[in-house]
């Protein structure tokens, strides 16, 4: 059964990274072969909280993707970004420093690809207006993003499978993540205003074009803006009260969602549109494959070997993940990458000792820093390349390489200091 | 009813004629789209008003409508600058994906219906050895498919 379990989660490994087959394929076949050959039981694939689908991501994400078909119908982001553009008086320098800022708050809040998604043609207006090349603006805003989510549990999908493997609440992100990653978002805005220099062509005539723009148009329905707002609010106050009220996070997002389709008023096909059912299929052909990893006893093994590689050191072990998952990350998606290395370092923690929860920070900043390093690292940034490429704006692979891979660098250097102080030197 | 029936006198571009002129074309003409024809002046291709539209329309805007209430009605005429310079076969939507949307003048009005379903087109060429005689624009049919006229 090992051998079955582990060849065919190689073999879907090897299709997801190189993009033969669709990842729903991918993952749901392996799957199916797994249940087929009878690596796991249907009690071990849907009801086990080891080896089973974490349906608490699921419903997590599902919750969260309502949400958001919600409020991308209220124009509240189009006005929040414009406005910050006119605040800036349309100089370069500072509408890339706002529309960083902004961009990383709402990866925390929202997932990455939506956010993306949503300020992408603001920013190509912006730029098209100011005759300023996108390119440098759309590079800097999805690193700013990847980074952003990086700070909450709701902002990245890897966060969400390590909160739900490893138990971790809303505010342990908040309190572990979030200060690093206002750090990490400052040193993302001082890397681009270096790399991206030539980009900065200041014109006082096209930026009197872009004071011309109205934001407050953005805004169609101001009532179901009140309504989204205010239930987005309780969300997230829920978020921050959950382990107070006993409510996981996927039961908040959940309650949020349902009562955000309720009081919108919006048929079901508007706010249905952004539920990624892929998405979602993904995630629960992954947790099957890496169920049965769990189940035939891989995942005890390789965390067997990884202990005896550190040496028993959580230090070794803290440092040696975050750099492997920073690399990784880059090559490979870092979903799957997560779903697999989470019970990996459940094994690993119970080896070496996890003080502070730090090898689970280690794997979120490796995995999700990472993402940055190239245009296969995370899924928004193949999207904004795709938006780029739409707009006559082409990204090379190389181009976007060549920037990912410095930020991705210097930024998981920043964490070593961070993990080394917070949590062993003066633990 | 044949085509020959419901054909009307149309304009045609050529396909390097300058794409500002396609537009105007049918703008002036109330035309829902219009025909291209080869250098050689044999019809080759139907250029749809919506794909004129799409080329006008940056796709940051197609891609986020609530954009075009911030930019407003009094920007639009800056939008005509992306067809300024283009020719006509730079607007044209990729290569043919299906068959042209040409038929000949004894084409029935369900062979014409069927033609614009399958092709996506709001306008059929009417043509006979090759030189372009007429068009059939969608109004037309829909009126002769209704009884309306």
């Amino acid at each position: 059964m090992a051998v079955v379990a582990i060849a065919v989660f190689v073999a879907a490994y090897v299709l997801l990274a190189s993009e033969t087959v669709h990842r729903v394929q991918a993952a749901l076949g392996g799957a199916a072969i797994l249940l087929a050959a009878g690596v796991l039981s249907f009690e071990d694939a849907f009801h086990s909280p080891e080896t089973g689908i974490d349906w608490e991501v699921i419903f997590l994400l599902l919750g969260m993707m309502i949400i958001v078909g919600v409020l991308r119908k209220t124009g509240v982001f189009e006005y929040v970004a414009i406005r910050a553009v006119k605040q800036a008086r349309g100089r370069p320098v500072r509408v890339m420093v706002m529309l960083i800022l902004i961009t990383a708050t709402a990866s925390a809040a929202l997932d990455n690809v939506t956010t993306v998604l949503l300020i992408a043609p603001v920013t190509l207006l912006v730029c098209d207006r100011l005759d300023i090349p996108p390119v440098p603006f759309l590079i800097a805003e999805v690193m700013a993003s990847n980074i952003g989510g990086t700070a909450t549990l709701i902002g990245d999908p890897p966060n969400i499978i390590i909160a739900s493997r490893a138990g971790l609440t809303f505010n342990d992100f908040l309190v572990h993540l979030t200060p690093i990653v206002v750090v990490l978002v400052a040193v993302l805005i001082g890397l681009c205003r270096w790399m991206f220099r030539s980009a900065f062509r200041y014109d006082p005539a096209r930026a009197a074009e872009v004071m011309e723009l109205d934001e407050r148009e953005a805004i169609a329905d101001p009532r179901l803006l009140r309504r989204s707002g205010l239930v987005l609010g309780l969300v997230l106050v829920g978020f921050v009260l959950s382990p107070a009220l006993g409510y996981a996070p996927a039961v908040v997002a959940l309650l949020g969602s349902g009562i955000l389709v309720l009081v919108s008023g919006l048929p079901p096909g508007e706010y249905l549109a952004d539920v990624e059912a892929p998405t979602l299929l993904f995630f629960a052909g992954l947790f099957v494959m890496v169920g049965a990893l769990i189940k035939v006893g891989a995942i005890d093994q390789l965390a067997e070997w990884a202990t005896a590689a550190t040496g028993g050191s959580v230090q070794v072990a803290t440092f040696l993940l975050l750099g492997v998952s920073g690399l990784l990350s880059a090559v490979v998606d870092n979903i799957p990458y997560v779903a697999t290395m989470a019970p990996l370092v459940q094994s690993l923690s119970q080896e070496t000792g996890n003080p502070d929860n730090v090898l689970w920070w280690a794997l979120a900043l490796g995995a999700d820093l990472g993402g940055n390093a190239t245009v296969i690292g995370a899924s928004a940034n193949v999207v904004m390349l795709g938006i780029a490429e739409r707009n006559g704006h082409r990204i090379g692979f190389w181009q976007f390489a060549r920037y990912g891979g410095l930020v991705t660098l210097v930024t998981v250097l920043v964490c070593v200091p961070y993990l080394w102080l917070r949590y062993f030197a003066f633990a | 009813m044949f085509a020959r029936d419901l054909a009307t006198p149309c304009p045609s571009i050529g396909v390097d004629d300058p794409a500002l002129d396609a537009a105007r074309l049918l703008a002036e003409q109330h035309l829902p789209g219009i025909v291209v024809c080869e250098p050689d002046g044999r019809p080759s291709r139907i250029l749809p008003g919506s794909q004129v539209l799409r080329f006008l329309i940056p796709p940051y805007v197609q891609d986020d409508e609530t954009l075009a209430r911030v930019i407003g009605d009094q920007s639009a005429e800056r939008l005509t600058s992306a067809l300024r310079g283009r020719s006509v076969r730079e607007v044209l939507p990729g290569p043919p994906a299906g068959e042209l949307a040409v038929c000949r003048p004894d084409s029935t009005i369900l062979e014409i219906a069927v033609l614009m379903a399958r092709a996506h087109s709001p306008l059929v060429a009417v043509v006979e050895d090759a030189r372009l005689v007429g068009c059939v624009t969608l109004p037309r049919v829909l009126d002769a498919l209704l009884g309306l006229s």
